[in-house]
């Protein structure tokens, strides 16, 4: 669907025409050491390529919902024992509080898995580690732009011991190619160019609840729609291995994002009453794509790219994708290593991963664009969740990132269903613009 | 009915659905304490028995005067409180989470419009004042046990009626306007594609431009289908770099 504007043929043998590396692999930095740095920087070490995998804090507890599907636990061959909890039952509970359960149509193998991202990370970069990767605890500073066209990049980073409050050690390495992997912030953008994008802010708060309280969350997950809790997201509840995230965010308004999250500890509230805060978080999320995603043989994977999914913001699949997807065209655009890339493979990989995720993300995007545009629209989101038709669609495009046509009449019914929920909601909205209390 | 029902639209200066940028009661408070004589004649627009109605009536405006004391002093802290202690929405006919259909009969059948109206103000009701929900009773009424032509008859019949009435007037006077320009009477306009163009449009543009603010936001729906394509495509724009020789 994003096809190159150019439209300039890039399908190009690159090894072909690119200089042959002489005594020494290719060599790669990539730029932090979350799941797409790891994941980057997994493939790009079996691959035969040198890797540097830089990233700042080792034991970062980040602030994520922590929700991975399915198919990332098949494509990333991840252990169960990471998965904290395995939820099977969503509520999705309407401004009007009408609640719907979820999940009915998942088969008993089927999950959402929650994980805590230090572990999940950790486990990714260790993998890393043990496919040739060096892991070095160092934050990014910048890099020198090579001289010549076939020149190398110069990093410039803090190297840490691991001592506490160290100030930390300037040292520089030359490389062929950086990955950016650095996250909604990410240091290699800024470098590159690479623009600005939107993003939400995300706030959470953990909540450690009593046991029996503790029970209702065992394996359900909570997703409040209104104005009240978010005028462009949701809030949520989410089950965390010992207690429960509840957290909620915004694009437009996130000076007000506290009296947001008051409002979905409101909507809760029967629920985590008598729980104690333990932390308090926040962080942003991209909304889209940076406006340039690569530049010469720099290129951005990730948070740092925007790959972030519109309405639900799931980011951790597609991080790790995005960075083994990336690690791939870098591998095959030199030939295990032993050639210099240019940017038109670093251009393959955005091309496979555009084409391959575009319908995902664009269908997501219709679907907030609809649903999350007023109280009513949300009012018929949750009606249209009540039925197994979608939710079967949903869990099937979330958990394996496909989307399955189903069959043409029960999309039909489908259809005119949806149209008939907004419909009704939005004439019961003139009624209450009628009313005053 | 007509009548009564304007007596809101000239009252309705409450905003509507909450401007976006906030919880902030204090202000809501302050127009609500206006209304309690007005929300008693409001009452009298819904087909719905009186008394009921008043008496919730009643008791909300008691509340509203006790909670109007409590804020005015309009400290955070109280303001908060006010969150953590909200006013449940009740209702005679809300039983378990849904409406009990039992309750609005009339005249031996169901009295849609009753319904319509109730659920009607439940939303309004909470999204003023936002509720914690409750386990032991969820919320479970679906809008789509109300029938398709007790939708139809309360919104689509109206609409209806008014679009075909500005169709019928436009249609009259661009058939006149058409005739003293050109002399091509009316049966003859009906066989000319030009004619038939400009019918087209006119009938289009009442469908889709029912009030000014149609206008704009039509343009904004229009430049909201591509955004995102284009945010996404953002990175093949500067494909003039050379590495497109190879």
């Amino acid at each position: 669907m994003a096809r190159p504007a150019g439209r300039r043929s890039l399908a190009v043998r690159a090894s072909a025409t690119s200089p042959r590396l002489t005594g020494r692999p290719l060599r790669v930095a990539v730029v932090g050491g979350g799941p797409a740095g790891g994941a980057a920087a997994e493939t790009l070490a079996k691959g035969g390529v040198e890797t540097i995998l830089i990233e700042r804090k080792l034991d970062n507890c980040k602030p994520c919902g922590g929700a991975i599907p399915l198919c990332m636990v098949d494509e990333f061959s991840l252990p169960l024992d990471l998965i904290d909890r395995r939820v099977t039952k969503m509520k999705m509970i309407s401004p009007s509080n009408v609640a719907v359960d979820i999940g009915r149509t998942l088969a008993p193998n089927e999950y959402i898995g929650m994980v805590r991202r230090e572990v999940l990370d950790d486990y990714l970069r260790s993998r890393a580690a043990a496919a040739g990767a060096e892991v070095v605890n160092g934050l990014f500073l910048k890099y020198d732009a090579p001289q010549e066209p076939n020149g190398p990049y110069r990093i410039h980073y803090n190297h840490y011991e691991g001592i506490k409050g160290e100030k930390g050690d300037k040292r520089t390495i030359e490389v062929d190619a950086v990955v950016g992997a650095d996250g909604a912030n990410s240091r290699v953008a800024k470098e590159m160019g690479a623009g600005d994008y939107e993003y939400a802010i995300a706030f959470q708060e953990r909540v450690r609840i009593p046991e029996d309280k503790m029970d209702y969350y065992r394996e359900r997950a909570e997703m409040y729609v209104g104005d009240d809790v978010s005028p462009d997201f949701y809030g949520w509840v989410f089950p965390k291995c010992d207690h429960v995230a509840v957290g909620t965010g915004t694009v437009t308004h996130k000076a007000d994002i506290k009296k947001f999250q008051a409002a979905t500890r409101l909507r809760a509230r029967d629920k985590i009453e008598g729980g104690k805060i333990i932390r308090v978080e926040a962080h942003p999320i991209p909304e889209h794509p940076r406006p340039k995603r690569v530049s010469d043989r720099v290129t951005l994977v990730g948070d740092a790219a925007g790959y972030v999914t519109k309405c639900s913001g799931e980011g951790i699949y597609f991080a790790a994708k995005s960075g083994r997807m990336c690690a791939e065209a870098i591998v095959e655009g030199s030939a295990n290593g032993t050639r210099l890339i240019d940017e038109s493979d670093l251009r393959k990989y955005l091309e496979k991963f555009d084409k391959m995720y575009w319908p995902t993300y664009k269908v997501l995007d219709v679907l907030q664009k609809v649903f999350y545009r007023s109280n009513s629209a949300r009012e018929a989101f949750v009606e249209m969740c009540a039925d197994e038709y979608v939710q079967k669609m949903t869990f099937d495009s979330y958990l394996y990132k496909r989307v399955v046509p189903g069959n043409p009449l029960d999309d039909i019914r489908l259809a005119i269903n949806t149209i008939g929920s907004l419909v009704r909601a939005s004439a019961l909205r003139r009624e209450m613009n009628k009313i005053t209390l | 009915m007509a009548s009564l029902s304007q007596i809101p639209s000239s009252l309705s200066f409450s905003p509507k659905p909450i401007t976006k940028s906030t919880l902030n009661l204090l202000p809501r408070r302050a127009t609500l304490s206006f209304h309690p004589i007005k929300s008693g004649t409001n009452t009298s627009t819904s087909v719905v028995s009186p008394p009921l109605e008043a008496k919730a009536h009643q008791e909300k405006k008691e509340e509203e005067t006790a909670s109007h004391a409590l804020v005015s002093p309009g400290t955070n802290a109280t303001n908060e409180k006010k969150l953590e202690v909200p006013k449940r929405f009740k209702d005679p006919r809300w039983v378990k989470g849904t409406w009990d259909l039992d309750q609005f009969v009339k005249n031996g059948r169901t009295d849609w419009d009753a319904v319509i109206d109730a659920e009607a103000r439940r939303r309004k009701w909470l999204e003023e004042y936002p509720e914690a929900t409750d386990t032991d009773e969820m919320v479970f009424f679906d809008t789509s046990i109300i029938p398709w032509w007790a939708w139809i008859k309360r919104f689509h019949l109206p609409e209806a009626e008014r679009l075909n009435g500005r169709a019928a007037m436009i249609g009259f006077f661009m058939a006149y306007f058409v005739d003293s320009l050109t002399g091509v009477g009316l049966v003859d306009q009906t066989s000319n594609f030009f004619c038939k163009t400009l019918l087209f449009i006119s009938v289009l543009g009442i469908l889709l431009v029912r009030n000014n603010e149609d206008i704009e936001n039509l343009k904004k729906i229009l430049e909201e289908t591509t955004f995102y394509d284009k945010q996404w495509q953002a990175t093949w724009q500067d494909d003039s770099s050379p590495d497109s020789k190879k």
